[in-house]
């Protein structure tokens, strides 16, 4: 190509008509994104701002909205169960994924691994509304588990009447619906480690035990830190489980800021006070996966 | 090689004991035994007469084969129409989104192109903005659309994900530029080298993106509560979250047994298994890509 004199404005133009048909292939995808992502965010910001009026246009009142937000118990109590059940479910899918991986990875036989392995990683392509439908059963009066109760002569529990329960009963079912995906990604991380890692250290007498712990879980590290970053922006997003699980006796407990959300905004018609209380989480959301990005020294990956 | 071999006949094989090794082989049937016996349960009571299904007690075999549930849960909980809905959505949504992200995948490896890096900046952001939290304003839009109540807003919604974009894009870095090149010397257009050598060299990519593509738009569930209210056009996971409340109380009119219900879950899942069997292959490779270093 010749590089002449030109004006560098000039230039770009050029190379800009040079890229056009590319520029189309992009085109739809940018005008979605306007659309269906940054007009909404942008709306939400603006409603979050307003008071809501039957007719004529809404009156802007700064930041009301916030001030009765913060005021409201019930936004706070879903905040809170939110946070907690977001992040203890977050660290008990990433350690039941690696006790499981690690696990698999000591075996020899490739069926039962295999088998183990679908079994396990099956309920993650399944909705909350066929978990929380089959663990709504399971955990029922009649279900499978008050059955095994009966069975070995122990009083039935009431997992949805009893709030004590609500938490540890999303918590299970959510590490239920989740572990094997992590184990599968945890596990990609082992079988990647060279066989003869392993054999130096056994030659230098380390028992497999000391390999598991001295090799095995510090080369899954990256794969953990990784999982944790990407975990944390989904913390506060809880939704469809505890819309399907949620009953009122536990709600109290279990119920998350998105389901606060909607039945504010959705069925209440509160705009004002759902957009502010969406701020809020988007917010918190980014402070999260900061502190969160700060603390694991992240190296950067397919988000770079 | 050689030196494994000689290590072996110097110690003992490289494994753990056998006290240890029976403690590994409880703890992996504890964890299948949890997962397993749900879903033995489910299956059991979904093919139970709907009269054992109301009982107490662990069914992990029906006393009688019955396929009753289905054929309620079928015709009266108007499953049918809710699969027809999902099918058609799902179906249509993620080959449209395989397109268009594909593409946009495909501008964002071009080397020389100006404001590349800001398109994927733009681009990375969107992951930051989930339509979950902007769900009001995604109603009020919907709303200005006319798109509430109908199969455009249930495609349109969640149709393009910035994920799959930039997942797409790892993938066609892997392709060597020198094809394109050669192919552009060849006065092939970009939509030729796009069609006839990125596509095809990123086949197993494709594959497992339009797997989970499919699997995420199968389950939405936030956005069809949130623009959809026509029982019409209820996709399946409405109507399962309906279930999942009708079988909670018996005071309800409409009372649906747990054989039906328990159906509901099994055809709802059905395609999600037999799609897994065929995306398994190349799903590892998809997921690993999502989650770690690229």
């Amino acid at each position: 190509m010749q590089i002449s004199p030109r004006r560098p404005s000039s230039l770009l133009r050029r190379r800009l008509r040079q890229y056009r048909a590319i520029y189309l292939m992009i085109l739809p995808v940018l005008v979605y994104f306007l659309i269906f992502s940054f007009y909404p965010l942008i709306l939400g910001l603006v409603q979050s701002l307003q008071k809501e009026r039957l007719l004529g246009t809404p009156q802007f009142i700064g930041l009301a909205n916030y001030q009765s937000l913060l005021r409201d118990r019930n936004f706070l109590q879903a905040l809170w169960n939110s946070l907690y059940i977001g992040s203890f479910s977050l660290v008990i899918n990433i350690f039941t994924g690696m006790v499981l991986a690690v696990s698999l990875n000591e075996l020899r036989s490739r069926a039962v691994k295999a088998t183990v392995q679908t079994v396990t990683f099956l309920p993650y392509l399944f909705s909350w509304t066929v978990v929380g439908g089959v663990w709504v059963y399971v955990l029922s009066h009649n279900g499978l588990v008050n059955g095994m109760l009966d069975a070995l002569g122990l009083d039935r529990i009431s997992f949805f009447t009893v709030p004590a329960w609500g938490r540890p009963v999303m918590l299970f079912t959510n590490a239920w619906k989740q572990s094997g995906y992590f184990a599968v990604l945890l596990l990609a991380s082992l079988v990647g480690i060279d066989p003869e890692v392993y054999e130096a250290a056994h030659i230098d007498g380390a028992s497999r035990l000391q390999q598991i712990g001295r090799i095995s879980l510090p080369m899954m590290l990256p794969t953990v830190k990784t999982l944790l970053l990407l975990g944390a922006t989904g913390v506060l997003r809880n939704f469809d489980q505890v819309l399907i699980m949620s009953r009122p006796a536990i709600k109290d407990k279990v119920g998350s800021v998105l389901l606060f959300i909607y039945e504010q905004g959705i069925l209440k018609m509160k705009i004002g006070l759902a957009t502010s209380a969406a701020a809020v989480v988007l917010a918190a959301t980014f402070l999260i996966a900061l502190a969160v990005r700060r603390a694991s020294r992240y190296e950067g990956s397919l988000y770079d | 090689m050689i030196k494994a071999g000689r290590a072996h006949n110097l110690l003992p094989r490289n494994q753990l004991s056998p006290l240890q090794k029976a403690l590994n082989w409880l703890l992996l049937l504890l964890f299948f035994a949890t997962m397993i016996i749900p879903m033995l349960n489910v299956l059991a009571v979904s093919f139970s007469p709907r009269l054992q299904s109301m009982q107490p007690g662990v069914i992990l075999w029906p006393s009688q084969w019955t396929v009753n549930g289905y054929q309620t849960v079928w015709t009266r909980a108007n499953l049918s129409r809710a699969f027809f809905n999902s099918s058609l959505v799902s179906l249509v949504g993620t080959a449209v989104q395989i397109l268009l992200s594909s593409m946009a995948g495909y501008v964002l490896v071009q080397k020389n192109l100006p404001f590349r890096r800001a398109l994927s900046l733009l681009i990375l952001f969107t992951l930051m903005i989930p339509g979950d939290l902007t769900l009001i304003s995604i109603y009020a839009l919907n709303k200005q659309l006319g798109l509430l109540n109908s199969y455009q807003g249930l495609i349109l919604n969640g149709l393009v994900s910035g994920f799959s974009i930039l997942l797409m894009r790892n993938y066609f870095q892997s392709v060597p530029e020198s094809l394109a090149e050669s192919a552009r010397i060849d006065k092939a257009g970009e939509l030729r080298v796009f069609a006839s050598i990125y596509l095809p060299l990123s086949l197993p990519g494709l594959a497992s993106i339009t797997f989970l593509e499919f699997v995420g738009k199968w389950n939405a569930l936030m956005i069809p509560v949130t623009i959809i209210s026509d029982p019409g056009l209820y996709t399946l996971p409405m109507v399962l979250r309906q279930l999942a409340f009708a079988t909670d109380s018996t005071s309800g009119v409409d009372y649906i047994a747990p054989n039906a219900q328990m159906a509901a879950i099994v055809i709802s899942v059905i395609p999600l298994i037999i799609l897994y069997t065929f995306a398994q292959r190349f799903l590892i490779g998809g997921l690993t890509l999502g989650a770690t270093k690229g």
